[in-house]
């Protein structure tokens, strides 16, 4: 799990795409824009938490899913 | 008929034009498909192994051109026979002992998955090593350039540099570019495919033409 560290918690940077996407879905392009992440990363880590129950997918935009608000809580 | 023969099937490298192989491997950077790199040039290129002289040159001297490469909407992908374990150590003493930080993706080609693909091994010079290969792949996922090194000679970046600024040249102006071109220098211009298209040709004097087939202009 490239997002999770090991004692648990999210990376600095999978905290900080959760936190981006937790206002209001975006697509990786605007992540990739507004975090200064490449796109090919912001495209890998997508896959990888969705496949975490982190985020969900709805026509191309990603936002925060109940899983990802509970390790964001859990990384506070 | 089941197959019997028991030899390594031997996969041909892909050529120019060709759709990039696409693969998902394990890198430094977390797990990559060729797909996520969709939008943007691609230089994929391996390496023969960590912790050995001449790669740390080439990686150091591939991070110095990443900026440059960037900026033409291009990312760096390296890749060797090595763990993802060995990759990152190589890359943090890289860091220790050169002061480099190598902020581009490595992958982990433990089984060769890749290399076979890409055709990376040259089992005459060795068969457990990655020879240097350099694979440019455009926006569309399509091959567009290809570059074998032997394991001994360390490749050039201002090389590599220079050829992707010509392809994207050619596909934005569709023009060639001549020997040793550089960006600002004229270009060449197809030649005409008609008797026409030649006549009219040599009279444009808006083009610099030696004959008919000779033609440059400043972009």
């Amino acid at each position: 799990m490239a997002c999770v560290n090991g004692d648990g918690k999210l990376t600095q940077s999978a905290k900080n795409i959760l936190e981006a996407v937790d206002e209001s879905p975006k697509s990786p392009a605007d992540l990739s824009k507004e975090l200064a992440i490449p796109l090919f990363k912001i495209r890998s880590s997508m896959r990888d938490m969705v496949s975490m129950g982190l985020v969900q997918e709805t026509e191309g935009a990603y936002q925060l899913a109940p899983g990802g608000r509970k390790m964001l809580e859990k990384s506070n | 008929m089941e197959n019997t023969n028991h030899e390594e099937k031997v996969v041909s490298l892909p050529r120019i034009g060709d759709t990039a192989p696409d693969f998902e491997a394990e890198t430094t950077h977390g797990t990559l498909q060729l797909e996520d790199f969709k939008g943007s040039w691609v230089v994929l290129f391996s390496h023969p192994a960590d912790f050995t002289p001449v790669c740390t040159t080439e990686f150091i001297a591939f991070q110095e051109i990443a900026d440059d490469l960037r900026a033409l909407n291009t990312e760096l992908l390296g890749l060797s026979v090595d763990s993802v374990h060995s990759h990152i150590a190589w890359v943090r003493n890289v860091k220790e002992k050169m002061g480099v930080e190598l902020t581009f993706p490595i992958i982990a080609d433990l089984n060769k998955d890749v290399a076979k693909k890409y055709g990376m091994i040259m089992p005459g010079e060795s068969t457990t090593e990655t020879s240097r290969a350099v694979f440019v792949i455009d926006d569309k996922q399509i091959v567009r350039a290809v570059i074998y090194y032997p394991l001994s000679t360390g490749r050039n970046m201002p090389e590599i540099l220079r050829l992707i600024k010509g392809l994207q040249t050619t596909d934005e102006h569709g023009v060639a570019t001549p020997a040793n071109w550089k960006p600002g220098e004229k270009v060449i211009i197809p030649p005409p495919k008609t008797q026409e298209e030649a006549e009219e040709r040599a009279n444009d004097d808006s083009v610099e033409c030696t004959d008919w087939y000779f033609c440059k202009k400043q972009l």
